[in-house]
């Protein structure tokens, strides 16, 4: 186990294409072949890649930034491997980015950083926030609510 | 609504102490540091998770201990509440209602609705408008919960604008100083209309009483001072002003390397026969002034929620002279659970006494007396 816990430490790096935690140069998600290469997840942490992948419903490829943009801590957008994230998006022919950041303060500002430097190159959306599955309107409260409405859309 | 119990664990200089509320009076004796406000201040604590006293945590809980807990039953006319609150020396505050821990604290609030009115309070009128957008603030949570959301993220954006203006010498980088310009002015607009809206639902109340105590017709007025000019209700229009009025202070915000604009820095201008209220008159006619606030946010919270709210009267008899005393005793009667504090019962009114709870604070501890 104490072994385990030191090889893990010291094989772990970071893919070098999407910067999710990978023990080889490239991550088994940047190597697919299986995957949609024209999709991009543009992701704060490498744990919201292990969240995303469990849920099996998206195929295209990850960018990992690394953090979010905040002041007090010292992280400015030079910090996060945003610099990358555009020349990907610019490279690949990406047809569409979807930021998928949680709606905090610095996870706003960062979606509105990242989103205004990947516009003039690709389609840009975000995932919707709302009421969780199994959730009742009536108990939610105002906060999730306004979300919830400001992400709403058409019945198709 | 009515608190019926209250316990506390290493909380300030109590070691364990639970007290049962018996009448809608309880009236709080004992000499000066012995505890009285700090019961008080566990009640504030439950009312709104803020205490007017301190800001952290660590103060709150006795020499020596890592932890303090404030637990109460409160009956109300829907439901009883059961509500615990744990502080830690170090980490996160815990909060739970009827056993089941809460993951936000926002879910919190609402549960027991408190107005606090002590000899500090003389501060709204004569103190910094600091004093005068706490005051709100603390309304406000009460009368809608998710308006302590609403500021806390608007504080959050304030804090990080701050640490951008306040990195290095050199301009900050354009680019991420706009968007923490855009988040401030949407969540700052948020802050400041539900201010205004809050207190122009507040003002009718306060300038009956205010005439009521008084006497006489005197023409009080309590204005928003926003520093984003208000022309009109338009969130929009609003978040517009403030944009502009931050680029009009772009650069004394490089210079002073903090945020000059928002909510933050407005007030809220107290003014009689249009006289601000801080030059206006004696201290007799400033306490009038803040008796008639006291009341009508009682009465204004009473109306939002539903049920009457609790009253805290820290040390506050006393400095009222007879005539105002008796009109806020009037003006309490029996719906008002009420927790007064005193150093001496001479004050009071005998058929009160009679009809009130007593209880002895001596060194954290407190004796019913029956």
């Amino acid at each position: 186990m104490a072994q385990a816990l030191v090889d893990a430490k010291s094989q772990m790096g970071y893919c070098s294409i999407c910067f999710h935690l990978s023990a080889e140069p490239v991550c088994d998600i940047c190597k697919s072949n299986s995957r949609d290469l024209q999709t991009l997840c543009v992701v704060a942490d490498s744990r919201d890649v292990i969240a995303l992948e469990k849920t099996r419903e998206y195929r295209g490829k990850y960018h990992v930034l690394g953090g979010l943009i905040s002041p007090m801590e010292g992280i400015g957008p030079e910090q996060l491997n945003i610099g990358p994230l555009v020349h990907r998006v610019n490279q690949d022919n990406i047809q569409e980015a979807i930021i998928a950041i949680s709606p905090s303060i610095e996870g706003d500002t960062t979606t509105l950083y990242v989103g205004q430097l990947l516009k003039p190159f690709t389609k840009v959306t975000r995932i919707a926030f709302g009421l969780p599955m199994g959730g009742d309107l009536e108990y939610a409260d105002e906060v999730t609510l306004a979300r919830a409405l400001e992400g709403r859309r058409s019945l198709d | 609504m009515f608190l019926k119990t209250l316990e506390l664990r290493h909380f300030r200089n109590y070691e364990t102490q639970r007290v049962e509320f018996t009448a809608p009076k309880t009236i709080l004796l004992g000499e000066n540091a012995q505890g009285k406000s700090n019961l008080l201040e566990s009640v504030e604590l439950l009312a709104t998770l803020k205490s007017h006293r301190t800001s952290r945590d660590r103060d709150l809980i006795q020499d020596g201990f890592a932890a303090a807990h404030i637990s109460a039953e409160v009956s109300r006319e829907v439901s009883d509440a059961d509500l615990a609150i744990t502080l830690r020396e170090k980490g996160r505050r815990t909060v739970s209602r009827s056993g089941e821990k809460l993951r936000r604290q926002l879910d919190f609030l609402g549960a027991l609705n408190a107005v606090q009115f002590s000899s500090l309070d003389l501060d709204l009128v004569r103190g910094g408008p600091g004093v005068r957008r706490t005051w709100l603030d603390t309304l406000l949570t009460q009368l809608e919960p998710v308006y302590a959301y609403i500021l806390g993220q608007y504080q959050q954006a304030l804090k990080q604008r701050n640490a951008l203006l306040k990195q290095d010498d050199r301009p900050p980088d354009t680019a991420q100083l706009a968007l923490w310009d855009a988040q401030l002015a949407a969540l700052g607009t948020r802050v400041i209309r539900r201010r205004s809206r809050g207190l122009a639902r507040l003002v009718p109340i306060a300038q009956s009483w205010h005439s009521a105590i008084s006497g006489k017709t005197e023409d009080l007025v309590l204005q928003y001072a926003s520093n984003v000019p208000l022309t009109e209700d338009d969130p929009q229009v609003i978040q517009a002003a403030f944009l502009e009025k931050i680029q009009q202070r772009a650069i004394a915000e490089q210079h002073q390397h903090t945020s000059l604009v928002g909510p933050h820095r407005d007030d809220i201008d107290f003014t009689i026969n249009a006289t601000p209220a801080r030059q206006y008159g004696s201290q007799g006619q400033q306490r009038t002034l803040v008796l008639a606030l006291k009341l009508a946010e009682l009465e204004l919270i009473e109306t939002v929620v539903g049920e009457p709210p609790l009253l805290l009267l820290d040390d506050v008899l006393a400095e009222l002279d007879l005539k105002r005393q008796n009109q806020l005793l009037e003006a309490i009667g029996d719906r008002f659970q009420t927790l007064i504090t005193t150093t001496h019962l001479g004050a009071f009114d005998a058929d009160w006494l009679t009809r009130s709870q007593i209880c002895t604070v001596q060194a954290g501890h407190i004796m019913t007396t029956p």
